[in-house]
């Protein structure tokens, strides 16, 4: 994966993570290319100047809902016109130009299925209007290799969440595409559901595909992809190896609130310990900041003990991933 | 599979979509209205041409039953799929779009003309062929006219569903405002009026004893033709330009 930041955001990029030029973008083997890629609704930015490429493997999109994954992943599908920049598939354009979609399997964010199909008959649907030649015999491949066939001749309506993921999933690799674009593709899976979802992306992978799936659960891509891009706000914030973006989310300063008996002596004892660096009293009691969480916990506990100070409320303020993607943003 | 071998997939499907709404079960019992009133009248022994084409075709099937129909199932071949977000899955493959909309139309268009022009014929059937050879000509020409109403409405509100999610309510005030009043008010739309294709269309066959027939035979199904090949034609340029929202994210 190379990737370009985009100008005017702070992002933070792993040394793993090359950044260069998308002059990459001019390399055949990139399945994914994004040069510069923009696109608005009228005053709204939905994805602002991104750059990056991909080759085979699986890549997981991260982000909070509204970063602009789906209009991403829209845009790599041929379903959005770029407001500006490049995208390319395979080295085409996918806008006008359903030829490419041979190429392109598209697993979508809304649940909606044709609920009156049975499993098999829509993947079959698929496979027909994709031309394939043995359409039953492709689909129930497809099918297998979800592990629906128990289910394969029921209704979709009658489906659960997580069988109808999967069902959507069967569809888009029933004619074995290059690429595969999964929009949160583990949405209401259960955990074995995830796993064994998980493990066929993880084949498809080494059998040369390339795989751009989006979620907002950080676990999800942890999983699956050992390559992440992070949008926030329509921008990519970070790419490159997970671990190095985890550390990075893990090692970012954290906001305690903290109630207790005497607020005024806790800050003063909490002052002196170099693992924090700032201290606040507001209305309701303390806000400490800390890079090392851990190492905070044990000392608050201690600090307040050897100062004879009753703890009544110790929460740590900003454990959403929106404040991490905002803290990756800030960067 | 060539291209054309995908029609029947996509109009299998469509068929589904449009067949198991529940506002079909209702244009299906709309349908019937005529077949009835047909009955009501054979039974009081009025099985004339004139009387029947007034009251059941020109009052219900022409004004009511063919808009009705025909516009619903135009809108909803693609309205249906665009509001539940299933249009990606005919979008997301190499089938070019004027097969699709072509799969679309045929399958509306087919329902439409089972509705309408099966409900006309079975009502025609029963009230104006025992009058003798004129009732049956009279019939054939009635349902000539809701097979190129059908058409008409069904293409053109197809189309106008690809740019906007309120083609049905557009449908239901065109039929109301420009068919049901301006038309008769002003002669010289008849030329913009689909209810004039449709009655002109079925003087090739018969002339009905309505007076407000305007156009030709020939001007008619040259303007219905027109207006159902620019209506798919622009639905095809559409589609190729058809936008999927970003969605909630």
């Amino acid at each position: 994966m190379t990737t370009e930041p985009a100008p005017g955001t702070a992002a933070p990029m792993p040394p793993s993570a090359p950044a260069h030029e998308p002059e990459t973008a001019h390399e055949p083997e990139a399945a994914i290319l994004l040069s510069h890629a923009a696109r608005w609704y009228g005053n709204v930015v939905a994805v602002n100047d991104v750059s990056f490429s991909l080759g085979p493997g699986v890549t997981g999109l991260l982000g909070p809902n509204g970063a602009g994954k789906t209009t991403l992943l829209h845009m790599l599908a041929g379903f959005l016109a770029p407001s500006a920049g490049e995208v390319r598939v395979l080295g085409r354009s996918p806008n006008r130009d359903p030829s490419v979609y041979r190429q392109i399997g598209l697993v979508p964010e809304r649940e909606a299925v044709y609920p009156f199909l049975t499993g098999l008959d829509y993947v079959k649907f698929n496979a027909r209007l994709q031309g394939m030649p043995d359409a039953d015999r492709a689909a129930r491949e497809a099918i297998a290799r979800v592990g629906l066939e128990d289910a394969m001749d029921r209704q979709i309506g009658t489906y659960s969440k997580g069988m109808r993921q999967r069902v959507k999933v069967a569809g888009s690799l029933v004619h074995n595409p290059q690429v595969l674009l999964l929009d949160e593709p583990f949405n209401g899976m259960d955990p074995r559901q995830r796993i064994a979802m998980m493990d066929l992306l993880g084949e498809l992978a080494e059998a040369g595909r390339t795989i751009l799936f989006s979620s907002h659960i950080l676990e999800e891509v942890e999983q699956v992809g050992t390559e992440i891009l992070v949008m926030v706000a329509g921008r990519l914030a970070a790419s490159g190896d997970f671990r190095a973006i985890r550390a990075l989310m893990t090692d970012r300063p954290h906001t305690i609130a903290i109630r207790s008996s005497d607020d005024r002596k806790l800050a003063t004892t909490l002052m002196g310990d170099p693992a924090v660096f700032a201290v606040e009293l507001t209305k309701t009691g303390l806000s400490v900041q800390t890079a090392q969480l851990g190492v905070f916990r044990r000392l608050v506990a201690r600090t307040s003990r050897d100062a004879g100070v009753r703890l009544l409320e110790v929460v740590s303020s900003d454990e959403s991933l929106e404040s991490v993607f905002d803290y990756l943003v800030g960067r | 599979m060539g291209s054309i071998a995908a029609m029947p997939e996509i109009a299998r499907v469509t068929l589904r979509q449009l067949l198991g709404r529940r506002r079909t079960l209702l244009l299906v019992l709309l349908s019937t209205l005529p077949v009835l009133l047909a009955l009501a009248f054979r039974v009081a022994g009025e099985t004339e041409i004139e009387r029947f084409s007034r009251r059941i075709f020109d009052t219900i099937s022409m004004t009511i039953l063919l808009p009705l129909v025909a516009i619903l199932f135009g809108s909803g071949a693609f309205g249906a799929e665009i509001d539940d977000g299933t249009i990606v899955y005919l979008l997301a493959k190499p089938v070019p779009r004027w097969v699709v909309v072509a799969s679309k139309a045929l399958s509306a268009i087919a329902i439409a003309i089972l509705l309408t022009g099966g409900s006309t014929a079975l009502a025609g059937f029963i009230d104006m062929v025992p009058a003798g050879g004129d009732g049956v000509l009279a019939t054939e020409a009635q349902v000539l006219a809701m097979v190129v109403g059908s058409a008409c409405y069904v293409s053109l509100f197809l189309a106008l569903s690809l740019f906007t999610r309120r083609a049905l309510v557009i449908g239901i005030g065109y039929m109301l405002v420009w068919e049901g009043a301006l038309s008769l008010m002003l002669p010289g739309i008849a030329n913009l009026s689909i209810r004039q294709y449709s009655l002109g269309a079925a003087t090739a066959i018969y002339n009905l004893p309505l007076q407000e027939t305007r156009l030709s035979a020939e001007t008619a199904f040259l303007l219905a033709g027109v207006l159902v090949v620019a209506s798919l034609a622009i639905a095809t340029w559409r589609l190729m330009r058809f936008e999927l929202p970003g969605g909630s994210d």
